[in-house]
């Protein structure tokens, strides 16, 4: 005990001296060192309030075992505001956060601040740890950590839009199962089927399907997946709009035909109420974040189903394959944090493979390492799961299946946003909906300097 | 006497309507999930106090609600102060610009508070004062204050003349008139009031999340969590429980001082 | 009611200091500040405005189709919001106000609707107008009528934003009613009474005359509070469908921060400022104008 103390004097002393002649302003070259217990060193995070407490009370624990002089305060801010909070928070003179978590859209935004370090850089190479593994990375989601070639950010927690299905529902209706070769002309010919009155009353009480429907920026998600199943893009490596023909008024007209399939009300729907017509037996079918299966399939005080009744795979084929739409929490470090070596530290303990292997089995996250997704699921329900993730993610990249990447992202997806609730509503047609969207993005990207 | 039953009744009625949603929030928050959404809707399904429970811990709900308490009594006494002094001026006093100045605080409420927040968060780093309650509290007291004056210039203008005349006859100040015949005298208005503060500091998103990060965090924000908890989705029964919480406080404070809510103290003071 | 002549204009200066300081200090550099971005380009890599462009981001916004409709859509639900609160809150006042025990308690329930968070009003209200499991589409089908979309018709919509909002506000305009009703002087009413006049008449020439001051205040104070709502129709419609409950507050907080256009929100927070005080001071005008004729 008084040993280590003593070790532990000499190494702040040693600290000390080190840290001499460098300046307030920048970075000491040992990065801020990893601490030590006498001076522990402290980093704090901004994540999504969705999971920041549970990263709090369980990740650090566990990361402290390892490394017990870094301290970790993990804040959460709630979604809806967290991009613009992050802006403000990253854009300062002085950093209050020395991580960043962000949602698969926002990295370019992020990035394009020049806040980031780039992960693979010179800079951080001297607190690399050398065991770990970049190559193991599915190359889908940690594409979503990147921008203009270099690696901003690496996922933290992935997900996918995927298909989820009632297989009593489908029994019932005398309906086949889907498989990841079920196309969309398939699927609507299911669901007249799929609407159906299960307990011979002569009401309809269950529908076809249930997902984002509502003016909301993760609706267009859905037909923009059609389209890209089918060969198509929204913008095009000229950051031209690219959605604008026939083929974009397809995709979107195939969401709003769904609506005709979807329970009463559903034009409203947002994240809840399709996960809760689903989990209610209401659907037979749901277009959803693949993360919500153990809430939706195993956990019995949230759902009436089992792991049994439940399938998921790849959304509907179009002509160029079978659909899944990327969103991955990726996690990046402050350029003006005074303790990169310890926020780099913990990033890499966070993202390693024993790392990814301790979120999913506590908290069910969905991992982004090849040796992970290949290894023993964290339990029986994943292993379908981890099946589907990784079909998904196949087709994602192949598709390009996520929204568009660039630092305008959210101003694009805000606007289709609203032509495709006006195109739900019936306040528009399709064409419409997808002209008036194709013009007000072409405007916008214009004045943000991009060759129209 | 039939009238005032009927009267009395039609108080009871009008007051269920308005808490109809609030009962159901509540049913809501002892419902386990599956039980929420269900066809067709029941009010009660299997008992639980999971929802109220399961946030508790994870959206620190306990230490946020005393910060929401810190900086709605703060911003609300800051604000009941400035702002009925400067309502007594401009209501009971000669002064040339009355209108003006009047109009002015009442146009500054007219700032949308998006075009407020960024700048406020701009200034409070370069001070360091981010996260810190003081923050809070002055950028609650800019929405609070016009509406005080506005609100307690009504009330006091009601007020007979001969009140101040009579305290400052016996030798108070303007001062002394207003703390100690004019405030008592108004005190329904000003309860009234101050509770309109609270609720509004109490309920306040938008520049808690901004200007804060940790520390000063208050509720609304951890509700805003909550409902944007785009995880495991099915949070409808820990958000009713919270709400539930969050509304209880104030519904124990408007009882404790509902008193002053039907005294009016005019009359004893005109006929006194 | 004649203003009362008393004391130094000095001393009134002295009693609006306070508010005047903290008002000034507070939003002096925030209104600045936002002329100034809504006068440049925004560089969102430094978080600070660049370059001068004058009128460019006012020229823009003015073409914007989505902010025109934002400001139409707020002025219908002003139109229709406004009067049915205030008119519901004194009625509801008036009803609150007859003597009985549990009066207070009833008055201190009244407040709920206020408290109760936005995202969670706004929620248990979409529950209760779901057409599948909502309340009160299950109720309308018990006489058959419905199931009505509430939230997704682009007309019922704003009739649901509005009827959330009422019931959230109406409370408000009841608290300050009930506490001018009560302020009322007792000798009036046994004047008019020893008059001989009626209920009405007294209504009508007593009452409400002597209500003008606190009216004119809680229409004023609901006013600025509607003018600037956007957080419920975040919550129950998202401004949706399409536009139909886009209010302009809601389209500046998506444009702001949502989409990260800060000098069109900038340009569009200050043509809503300006128009605000202009409505505020026109209000301002007609409500002492009604003071000093009673």
């Amino acid at each position: 005990m008084k040993s280590t103390r003593l070790v532990a004097a000499v190494a702040v002393l040693g600290l000390a001296v080190a840290a001499c002649g460098s300046s307030a302003e920048e970075v000491p070259a040992d990065g801020g060192g990893l601490g030590t217990a006498q001076q522990p060193v402290s980093i704090r995070v901004i994540a999504n309030d969705a999971f920041a407490k549970q990263w709090q009370d369980k990740l650090v624990p566990e990361f402290n075992k390892k490394y017990p002089n870094i301290k970790v305060t993990i804040d959460g801010i709630p979604y809806n505001d967290q991009l613009a909070k992050t802006m403000l928070e990253l854009t300062g003179t002085t950093a209050t956060y020395d991580a960043v978590l962000a949602d698969d859209p926002w990295i370019p935004q992020l990035a394009k601040t020049g806040a980031l370090y780039d992960l693979k850089g010179q800079e951080l190479a001297k607190w690399n740890d050398p065991e770990y593994d970049w190559a193991d990375f599915h190359a889908t989601p940690l594409a979503a950590g990147e921008w203009e070639g270099k690696q901003y950010a690496v996922p933290v927690r992935s997900n996918l839009l995927l298909m989820f299905y009632n297989k009593s529902l489908y029994k019932k209706a005398g309906v086949a199962e889907p498989t990841d070769e079920t196309t969309w002309e398939q699927y609507f010919a299911d669901a007249q089927k799929l609407v159906q009155d299960t307990d011979g009353d002569g009401k309809t009480d269950s529908w076809a399907v249930g997902t984002y429907f509502t003016k909301d920026p993760l609706t267009p998600t859905v037909w923009q997946t059609v389209l890209n199943s089918d060969g198509g893009k929204l913008l095009d490596d000229k950051m031209q709009v690219a959605f604008a023909g026939e083929a974009g008024v397809k995709a979107l007209q195939t969401q709003v035909d769904l609506l005709k399939y979807a329970p009463p009300g559903a034009s409203t729907y947002q994240f809840n109420e399709p996960l809760e017509a689903f989990r209610q037996g209401k659907t037979a079918t749901m277009f959803m974040w693949g993360s919500v299966f153990k809430g939706t399939a195993v956990d019995k005080e949230t759902t009436t189903l089992t792991p049994e009744e439940v399938g998921i795979t790849t959304m509907p084929a179009g002509t160029a394959g079978p659909g899944a739409h990327r969103g991955i929490w990726s996690a990046g470090i402050s350029k003006k944090s005074e303790h990169p070596a310890a926020a780099w530290t913990w990033l890499q303990w966070v993202t390693s493979k024993q790392g990814e292997q301790f979120v999913g089995k506590e908290f069910g996250t969905f991992p982004a390492r090849n040796s992970t997704l290949d290894g023993t699921p964290p339990a029986d329900w994943a292993g379908p799961v981890y099946q589907a993730l990784k079909d998904g993610y196949e087709v994602a990249s192949k598709g390009q299946m996520w929204r568009p990447r660039l630092p305008e992202s959210d101003a694009v997806q805000q606007i289709l946003a609203l032509q495709t609730s006006r195109a739900m509503s019936g306040q528009a047609t399709s064409q419409q909906a997808i002209d008036q969207a194709a013009k007000e993005i072409t405007e916008l990207l214009k004045t943000k300097g991009y060759g129209q | 006497m039939v009238r005032r039953y009927a009267a009395i009744a039609g108080a009871i009625l009008v007051t269920l309507a308005f808490l109809f949603p609030v009962l159901y929030m509540v049913s809501i928050s002892f419902k386990l999930p599956k039980d929420i959404f269900t066809v067709p809707p029941r009010w009660l399904g299997e008992f639980t106090l999971d929802n109220y429970v399961s946030y508790f811990h994870q959206a620190r709900i306990l230490p946020r609600i005393v910060n929401t308490i810190i900086i709605a009594v703060g911003a609300s006494a800051i604000s009941m102060i400035a702002g009925s002094m400067a309502g007594y001026a401009l209501s009971r006093m000669r002064m040339r610009g009355a209108g003006v100045v009047g109009g002015l605080i009442l146009a500054s409420r007219a700032v949308p508070p998006i075009a407020l927040v960024v700048p406020l968060f701009l200034v409070a780093r370069k001070l360091g004062l981010t996260d810190q309650y003081i923050t809070v509290i002055l950028a609650y007291v800019t929405f609070l204050v016009p509406y005080v004056v506005w609100l307690m210039r009504a009330f006091f203008r009601g007020l007979p003349k001969e009140l101040e005349e009579a305290a400052m006859i016996d030798g108070c100040s303007r001062f002394g008139a207003f703390f100690r015949v004019i405030v008592p005298t108004s005190i329904t208005g000003l309860v009234s009031t101050l509770i309109f503060c609270i609720i509004l500091a109490w309920e306040e998103l938008l520049f808690a999340l901004i200007l804060t990060n940790d520390r000063a965090v208050t509720i609304p924000v951890a509700i805003a969590g909550i409902a944007a908890d785009t995880e495991k989705g099915g949070m409808w029964g820990p958000l009713a429980a919270v709400g539930v919480l969050t509304v209880l406080p104030v519904v124990v404070f408007a009882l404790l001082v509902q008193k002053y809510l039907i005294k009016g103290l005019a009359d004893g003071a005109t006929k006194g | 009611m004649r203003r009362v002549r008393l004391g130094e204009p000095g001393t009134a200066w002295l009693f609006l200091t306070p508010a005047l300081v903290l008002l000034a200090g507070m939003l002096l550099y925030p209104i600045f500040y936002t002329l100034w971005v809504s006068m440049s380009d925004f560089d969102l890599a430094t978080f600070q405005p660049t370059g001068w462009v004058g009128w460019r981001n006012y020229e823009a916004v003015l073409n914007d189709p989505g902010f025109l409709e934002s400001l139409r859509v707020t002025a219908v639900y002003l139109v229709i919001a406004l009067p049915l609160q205030m008119v519901l809150g004194f009625a509801i006042a008036f009803l609150l106000n007859v003597p009985w025990r549990g009066r207070g308690v009833l008055r201190a329930l009244f407040l709920i609707p206020m408290v109760v968070a936005p995202v969670v009003a706004g929620g248990v209200w979409r529950m209760l107008l779901d057409p599948l499991w909502g309340v009160v589409n299950y109720t309308l089908g018990l006489v058959g009528i419905g199931p009505v979309e509430w939230i997704g018709d682009p007309v019922l919509a704003m009739a649901s934003v509005i009827i959330i909002d009422t019931w959230r506000w109406t409370p408000f305009v009841v608290l300050i009613a009930s506490a001018g009703i009560m302020a009322l002087p007792g000798d009036v009413y046994e004047a008019a009474k020893s008059d001989g006049a009626g209920r009405w008449a007294t209504l009508r020439h007593v009452t409400l005359p002597l209500l003008v001051p606190v009216m004119a205040a809680a229409f004023v104070v609901r006013w600025l509070g509607a003018v600037k709502m956007f957080d419920i129709a975040l919550a129950a419609t998202k401004g949706g469908p399409g536009n139909a409950t886009n209010v302009v507050n809601l389209y500046i907080y998506e444009k702001g921060f949502r989409s990260l256009e800060f000098g069109s929100a900038s340009s569009m927070a200050t043509i809503v400022l300006v128009v605000t005080m202009l409505i505020t001071f026109v209000l301002f005008r007609v409500s002492r104008r009604l003071e000093n004729r009673w």
